[in-house]
């Protein structure tokens, strides 16, 4: 029986007399790669803020087993911290000096930041310093990693190679990921299932499940054809 | 072969200023000021005994330096500093923090910080001398007034502005809520606490000498006010020369630590 890590049941959530997100159900397996899409404004952080346990959800049942990271679109790096000290920060709750130490000379390496260790936030690139808000979420082992639009404020190029290195780096270590992002041909490109949120109050409109195999090719099989569903369903066509 | 335009607006708007421009540009409108005020008293601008010539001011201040007499006024007008405007920083900024981060302490306690902001030190110059007498309690209570309620407030202000996203992340690394007030929300609102301290500084200094006027028998406010009653006005400018040079060097260390790493991340994205 597949082993589900986040399990939402009929949850709500309201902000004063807005009703932001209504009757939502949502489950994700052990090692699923889900990426969310909505129109903007449609209530797709607060989803990932219900799911990250921030706020608690005015109706219904969540559950979530084990403990996540989320990785912010606008930048949730300490910008007074190196790159090295934002990623050992994550590690200093757990770990003692040595271990936190080889934890982060090993993550700034598979994240290619080892030469930018000693820089500040502001001092690095765009694709950088999500690279080492990568780096900072899943060096902390962290079981569920929640992604908000994580690549949105990059240029294409970078986005590009963004897509890679994550999936590249999640093969290597198996992570639960909720991914949610405004771009469809990112979330059918990265995501092993994609449910289509409808405009606020977001509920599920539809689950696209696609092929196994990350990151797609724009003209790998079921991609186009889940590219034109999602549009359909938003209203795009 | 292409032309060249001789352009010398152009040229010195692109020069790069250097960083000898940054000493000896001040020195040079200094030297004008003091040109201008050599010539004006050498031609009778002044009315006999209203502004005295800076040779005089130049001799004053060597006396008084020389007889060792200046430096204890400098001093003690640093001691009541220190401990008036330390004192107040080391209670201002917990009680600021307190305000920022919760929504009931602001409302019961904002409100009478801004009342009391609002009040002139000077007017509780009458209180000061009832409630501690004459000497550096007094003058070191109005440097405390004068800087605590301002400090309280930039604190809560820079606190209550930290973005929610930085305790977002805290709290998925699992740090304690002390952790979370010395490395997240202190970190924070350090670059805008430098600043506020830096202007608190400034308004410290300025009260200082209005203190010294009144309430104690030394410091700079007193040096002046006492060459005052004596009709030296030579002494009474070498006093606020005195006050002036020391104001720009304090500053000058407050704008060296926002230069410190932890705190230049803030004016620099």
């Amino acid at each position: 029986m597949t082993e589900m890590v986040l399990e939402a049941r009929g949850i709500g959530f309201n902000y004063g007399s807005l009703v932001v997100i209504e009757r939502l159900d949502l489950a994700v397996a052990k090692g699923e790669f889900v990426a969310c899409v909505g129109p903007s404004g449609c209530g797709k952080t607060t989803l990932l803020a219900l799911l990250g346990g921030h706020i608690a959800p005015t109706r219904g049942t969540l559950q979530r087993c084990g403990r996540s990271r989320t990785i912010y679109q606008d930048g949730g790096l300490f910008p007074w911290l190196t790159v090295h000290n934002n990623i050992a920060l994550g590690l200093s709750a757990r770990r003692d000096a040595a271990t936190r130490e080889r934890k982060v000379a090993e993550w700034l390496a598979v994240t290619r930041l080892t030469e930018y260790a000693d820089l500040y936030p502001h001092q690095l690139s765009g694709g950088m310093r999500q690279r080492a808000e990568l780096a900072r979420a899943l060096a902390a082992e962290a079981d569920i990693l929640l992604l908000d639009e994580p690549m949105g404020a990059l240029d294409y190029q970078t986005r590009l190679r963004m897509r890679r290195e994550l999936c590249a780096t999640l093969r290597e270590r198996t992570r639960t990921v909720v991914f949610v992002t405004h771009d469809i041909e990112e979330a059918v490109q990265l995501g092993d299932r994609v449910i289509v949120l409808g405009p606020r109050p977001t509920r599920v409109r539809r689950v696209i499940a696609l092929p196994p195999g990350r990151p797609r090719l724009p003209t790998a099989p079921g991609v186009p054809d889940a590219e034109q569903a999602i549009m359909e369903e938003l209203g795009l066509t | 072969m292409p032309t060249t335009i001789a352009d010398p607006v152009s040229a010195i708007r692109r020069m790069p200023p250097t960083r000898s421009s940054r000493w000896y540009l001040p020195f040079a409108t200094g030297s004008l000021l003091l040109a201008a005020w050599w010539l004006a008293w050498s031609a009778g601008a002044f009315p006999t005994g209203t502004v005295p010539s800076p040779a005089d001011v130049a001799s004053a201040f060597a006396t008084e330096a020389h007889s060792g007499r200046l430096l204890e006024n400098v001093i003690s007008s640093l001691y009541r500093i220190a401990w008036g405007y330390l004192s107040a920083t080391i209670t201002a900024i917990p009680l600021g923090l307190v305000i920022g981060r919760s929504v009931s302490t602001r409302n019961a306690i904002l409100p009478w910080i801004n009342f009391f902001r609002n009040l002139s030190p000077i007017a509780w110059i009458p209180f000061a001398i009832i409630w501690f007498g004459i000497g550096d309690p007094p003058a070191i209570f109005l440097i405390f007034l004068a800087t605590f309620f301002q400090i309280v407030l930039a604190t809560a202000a820079a606190t209550g502005s930290v973005p929610s996203v930085y305790y977002r992340v805290a709290r998925e690394m699992e740090l304690g809520s002390v952790r979370v007030v010395f490395e997240v929300t202190f970190p924070a609102i350090l670059p805008q606490l430098v600043i506020a301290l830096r202007v608190a500084a400034g308004v410290a200094w300025m009260v200082v000498v209005a203190a010294e006027m009144i309430a104690v028998r030394s410091g700079l406010g007193f040096l002046i006010v006492d060459a005052r009653n004596g009709l030296r006005m030579d002494l009474v400018i070498c006093g606020m020369l005195v006050i002036g040079l020391i104001g720009v060097a304090l500053d000058i260390v407050f704008a060296r630590l926002a230069k410190i790493d932890s705190v230049r991340w803030g004016f620099e994205r």
